[in-house]
């Protein structure tokens, strides 16, 4: 198994104040209401406590019959500003990586632009068995030549 | 945006654009070979070829393993790719959860934020 470390950030600006978008991280009923899967999944465990050292978990089983488990415990909340927290994901009970997500809230104008910065160490051999999808190694030469050579190159997904 | 350390993939891509060594990456599609299955096909010298394989490796495109007195090398680039991948769907999950919470932000919008 191998470790890789990665980092990855996603900006969004949001139509209400801080306050707003803090509160919608606040609570268990507010969180429901837009933190969820778009199809229908059960739960399987739900914890929610959100203040520092507090943890949550969301662990679910989706139509297809994968679980997935989202671990988290939050280590810095400043209301209506910040909140970082470190996450394990899990996908059929196998560990894929470990994230330091932070999350910071600045307001514009009435407008908040949310940055969620996220440092994570991903698993392979956790993504091998998740995937379970195999690319034919030649498959990725050819992308990598092509975008070499100047050619599009098919998009990961 | 994606950033990898220590092996960006832009280091992949430059090891890549050295025909010799793209040589050397085709044959190790087939399978693991050993230094000297790899060199016999190349119009180049065994000194050469570790050469290249030291840039393929420092790419973290190959990998290779010394057993006993035979060197034999394989590809990483599979693990580069799964990494890619996953993190591309951890970021389209977390995108998911923001147009949700953009809707929900919406509908809970107070009159005066109209």
């Amino acid at each position: 198994m191998t470790v890789t470390n990665a980092t990855f950030t996603i900006e969004r600006v949001l139509n209400a104040s801080p306050a707003r978008v803090f509160a919608a991280y606040g609570s268990l009923e507010a969180k429901s209401a837009w933190f969820r899967a778009p199809t229908d999944i059960e739960t399987l465990n739900r914890d929610f406590d959100f203040r520092v050292g507090g943890r949550e978990r969301f662990h679910a089983r989706w139509p297809s019959g994968m679980t997935t488990d989202f671990q988290a415990t939050y280590h810095d909340i400043v209301a209506n500003e910040r909140i970082i927290l470190v996450y394990d994901m899990f996908h059929n009970g196998d560990k894929l990586s470990v994230s330091l997500l932070t999350l910071e809230l600045r307001g514009e104008g009435g407008r908040t632009r949310l940055i969620h910065t996220e440092q994570g160490s991903y698993l392979t051999g956790g993504v091998e068995a998740v995937q379970g999808r195999e690319h034919g190694t030649t498959w990725h030469i050819d992308n990598l030549v092509a975008v070499i050579e100047g050619r599009e190159p098919r998009a990961f997904s | 945006m994606l950033q990898y350390q220590p092996k960006p993939l832009d280091l992949a891509f430059q090891a890549l654009s050295d025909p010799g060594r793209r040589a050397m990456v085709e044959r190790l599609c087939l399978g693991p070979a050993s230094v000297s299955e790899l060199a016999k096909p190349l119009p180049m010298t065994l000194s050469a070829v570790v050469q290249h394989l030291k840039v393929l490796e420092e790419a973290g495109l190959v990998k290779s393993q010394k057993l006993g007195r035979v060197r034999t090398c394989s590809l990483e680039l599979k693990a580069m790719r799964q990494v890619e991948g996953w993190i591309a769907e951890r970021k389209r999950f977390w995108e998911q959860q923001y147009d949700q919470l953009e809707a929900y932000l919406a509908q809970t919008a107070p009159e005066e934020d109209q």
